[in-house]
């Protein structure tokens, strides 16, 4: 189970006339197993949402439920991947992703058949003893999805997890994901600036305003793909020239546009 | 062709050489420097050989180097087994700070050597007050960079930890210690350097062994060569034990480019 829901959520940093108001009023629920997407503009309060439900950030006002109960501290339930990746410098490659595990006091055995799994996944095999500083910022960003991974954790949260990659890899890091998430669907909220990315790897794809964050509109991505059978097409840059896939992204593009000052497609 | 030697240790060496014949012919050469001031080489070496030999202020040079050197181990180790902890604990709790900051406040103004006076009161001449005195001194900068370092954290790198479940023991062990450690060999190194200052200070007002003694007594036979041997030996000394901190430092900070050179 992995439900996630928003009710009537605020948040406001800071106190009194100094306060930013950076969530207004928003209402989101996420079925169990659900991949939503959101895309909005810069600062318009992405970020705090997913900190929210990882149990980071507390709503200034409404709730913030995972499996109907309010969040109240982080855990390995809601594996984030962090827009800064934030991996450990003094740990290797294969201790950032073991320590997740380790705290789970999983069985040594199990734990390196789990290890070594997440370092074929993200294709890090010949990197597992370096340390993160010798590593580019692409291969950093693939250590921190496999740390997050590896816990297969109800809910995963990923803050712009492609962010960091380069054309070829992220395509393949976006096919990857379409194929785990179909295989072993889990609850993802996923963040990107990305509009493609949105619409190939979502059910639905939540699109906000600029500050204060509201949600303006949800779209079922889900029903066109299943009615126009994308997932028949191997291939991302063919899903991409459907005119089913072309009509939704323009949509979105259109729909953030609308947001003045955004500057960030 | 890569040369012999580094230019960098080339320049240092001559550095070294001209220093050496300044001194020379300051001294024995044309006498402007008299002995009464400072020691030619000449002098320099025979009271080497008398320290070595005979001895002098009770027992040899070595005897004298060992000592020292062993009170400044272990007041640093004291120091910076209780230093470094309570840093951390400060660092990682606003309680711990608000309660023990106060305490820092008011002792932190008072020089460390200003303790001497008491300490020997307390303790005599013997080992327990320079260790204590070498407590004070290096207990201070070993806390304050620990906490310092806590405070440094990367952000991020906390939440990541607490995201992935991490319990409290290991938090510290595997998180916030090799987080900081960078600031606490900035620490280990001032403590470091504050123990050799305390711990010759200790002696030269008060003991009956040691290099700070040779020092107190070779300025009252006037003695300039012997206050030479006393400072070279101080010297070598402290730069040998720093050389080894460091040494460690480069191994446990192997992670940590920054580090690096
Ligand atoms: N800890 C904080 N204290 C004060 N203001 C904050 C804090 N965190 C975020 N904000 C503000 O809240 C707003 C939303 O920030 P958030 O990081 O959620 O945006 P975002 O949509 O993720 O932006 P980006 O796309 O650039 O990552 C921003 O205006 C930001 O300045
Ligand atoms: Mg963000």
């Amino acid at each position: 189970m992995g439900s996630i829901s928003f009710r009537n959520v605020d948040k406001v940093f800071g106190h009194g006339a100094g306060g930013v108001k950076a969530l207004d009023d928003i209402n989101l629920e996420i079925a169990d197993k659900e991949f939503v997407a959101i895309v909005g503009p810069s600062g318009c309060g992405k970020t705090t949402c997913l900190r929210m439900v990882a149990g980071f950030e507390a709503a200034s006002a409404g709730s913030v439920l995972v499996n109907g109960r309010p969040v109240t501290a982080p855990g390995p339930d809601r594996a984030v991947v962090f827009q800064q990746f934030a991996l450990f410098p003094w740990k290797t490659v294969r201790e950032n992703i073991e320590l997740g595990l380790r705290n789970k006091n999983l069985p040594i055995g199990e734990r390196n058949d789990l290890v070594a799994g997440a370092l074929k996944l993200m294709n890090l095999e010949t990197h597992v003893d370096a340390f993160p500083h010798q590593l580019s910022g692409g291969m950093q960003q693939r250590v921190a999805i496999a740390r997050a991974y590896v816990l297969d954790p109800e809910v995963l949260l990923m803050d712009e997890p492609f962010g960091a990659l380069d054309a070829q890899t992220r395509v393949v890091m976006q096919e990857e994901l379409v194929r785990l998430a179909r295989h072993n669907p889990r609850t993802v909220l996923f963040i990107t600036h990305a509009v493609e990315e949105a619409v190939y790897l979502a059910d639905r794809v939540a699109i906000m305003t600029r500050r204060p964050g509201r949600i303006k509109e949800v779209l079922d991505i889900k029903a066109v793909r299943e009615r126009e059978n994308w997932d028949s097409h191997a291939r991302i840059e063919d899903v991409m020239d459907l005119e089913s896939f072309v009509h939704l992204r323009t949509h979105i593009w259109k729909s953030l546009r609308e947001e003045k000052g955004f500057k960030d497609v | 062709m890569a040369p012999l030697v580094s230019r960098k240790t080339l320049i240092g060496g001559m550095t070294v050489i001209g220093l050496v014949a300044l001194w020379f012919g300051l001294t024995t050469l044309t006498g402007l420097v008299t002995g009464a001031r400072f020691p030619s080489p000449a002098e320099f070496w025979f009271s080497l050989k008398q320290i070595n030999g005979r001895g002098y202020a009770g027992s040899t040079l070595a005897s004298h180097a060992v000592h020292s050197l062993k009170l400044v181990l272990m007041g640093f180790t004291v120091a910076v087994m209780t230093g470094v902890p309570l840093g951390l604990w400060m660092g990682w709790s606003r309680r711990v700070e608000a309660f023990i900051n106060p305490v820092f406040l008011i002792i932190r103004p008072i020089p460390p050597l200003a303790w001497i006076p008491l300490a020997i009161l307390w303790l005599g001449l013997g080992d327990a007050a320079k260790i204590l005195v070498i407590w004070f001194s290096a207990f201070v900068p070993s806390a304050i960079n620990a906490f310092t370092g806590v405070r440094n954290i990367d952000k991020p790198v906390l939440e990541a930890a607490r995201m992935l479940g991490t319990p409290r023991w290991r938090m510290v062990r595997e998180v916030i210690l090799p987080a900081s450690l960078p600031m606490i060999f900035t620490g280990l190194r001032l403590s470091l350097q504050a123990s050799w200052t305390t711990l010759v200070a200790a002696e030269l007002v008060g003991a009956l062994v040691g290099v700070g003694f040779v020092l107190n007594m070779a300025q009252q036979d006037i003695y300039p060569g012997m206050i030479l041997v006393g400072m070279v030996t101080v010297g070598i000394l402290g730069w040998a034990t720093t050389v080894l901190l460091a040494r460690i430092e480069r191994r446990a900070l192997a992670w940590n480019v920054a580090a690096r050179d």
